[in-house]
């Protein structure tokens, strides 16, 4: 997938989609350049594959009934708002962008994970057995 | 970003994946087994774009003064642990697709959550000046803004 191979996948996971309550609107537009540049410079720069803002309506699927209720899972301080995939050389180099976050002074909390090279199945099913055994 | 302007896309949120541990070997192999075929189904089907497993460590980055913390975010159970990008007509059809998962029976959790089209720059800005406009009872569009998108309100 990647043609450098000693780079890697993280995820940035956004929480805290309220973060401009309490701006003015040119505190609020202000901060969204801010926004547009830092993700336009990402990619450009070949380290943002990309991003999203996720909608707030969702659903949450659980347990063996299938139950569905409303979601998102969790309250709306600690829903996840958005993503952004990098592709870096390190969690330290994933860290470091997510410290860069412009929102990161209003409430943004900016979650850095790694993401498997492998997809989830093969993943799961190489790791489990090893888990169980243990 | 969609070749099908009549789909949408949905994010779809594993958490408590490591449910499976509390079945036997047997039982394991069986929902692997579910779970390949289910996955592979939704991308020959073109409805899975993407299909990605999070490693269990990470960074949580929060503050003004950018405190940096282990992660993940969550406990363990309540942690994202993986996700699919689905491209599908509507939330039904991605809650349909939620409710195949074959480790919910173990006890994991699928968040079902649209994509909106637009980039998210554009989308934040559109959503944060409407509510601003409720806040102040005011119309307030900026005559000049390097956000294009908002002089569409």
């Amino acid at each position: 997938m990647n043609n450098a191979s000693e780079k890697s996948d993280y995820l940035l996971l956004f929480r805290g989609a309220d973060w401009h309550r309490g701006l003015s609107p040119d505190e609020i537009q202000k901060t969204m350049t801010v926004w547009m540049g830092w993700f336009n410079r990402l990619v450009e720069e070949g380290r943002c594959k990309g991003g999203q803002s996720l909608g707030p309506d969702s659903k949450v699927v659980s347990g063996k009934m299938k139950n569905v209720v409303d979601g998102p899972y969790a309250e709306a301080k600690e829903s996840v708002a958005g993503y952004f995939l990098l592709t870096v050389g390190s969690l330290e180099e994933a860290t470091e962008i997510a410290k860069e976050c412009p929102t990161l002074g209003y409430g943004t909390t900016v979650e850095v994970r790694p993401l498997l090279a492998r997809c989830a199945a093969s993943e799961m099913a190489a790791t489990k057995p090893a888990t169980v055994h243990a | 970003m969609s070749s099908a302007s009549t789909k949408s896309e949905y994010l779809l949120l594993f958490r408590n994946t490591d449910c499976l541990a509390t079945l036997s070997a047997e039982e394991i192999k069986k929902v692997m087994v579910e779970w390949v075929a289910w996955s592979d189904r939704l991308i020959a089907e073109g409805r899975a774009k993407a299909n990605r497993a999070l490693g269990r460590t990470g960074k949580i980055v929060s503050g003004k003064d950018r405190n940096i913390t282990d992660g993940p975010f969550a406990e363990a159970k309540e942690a994202v642990a993986g996700y699919f990008l689905v491209e599908v007509a509507d939330l039904d059809e991605a809650l349909a697709i939620a409710r195949e998962c074959p480790t919910l029976s173990c006890g994991a959790t699928v968040e079902v959550r649209p994509m909106p089209k637009e980039c998210p720059a554009h989308q934040l800005a559109a959503a944060t000046l409407r509510e601003i406009d409720g806040f102040f009872g005011r119309q307030s569009v900026p005559e000049s803004s390097a956000v294009g998108a908002v002089s569409t309100i």
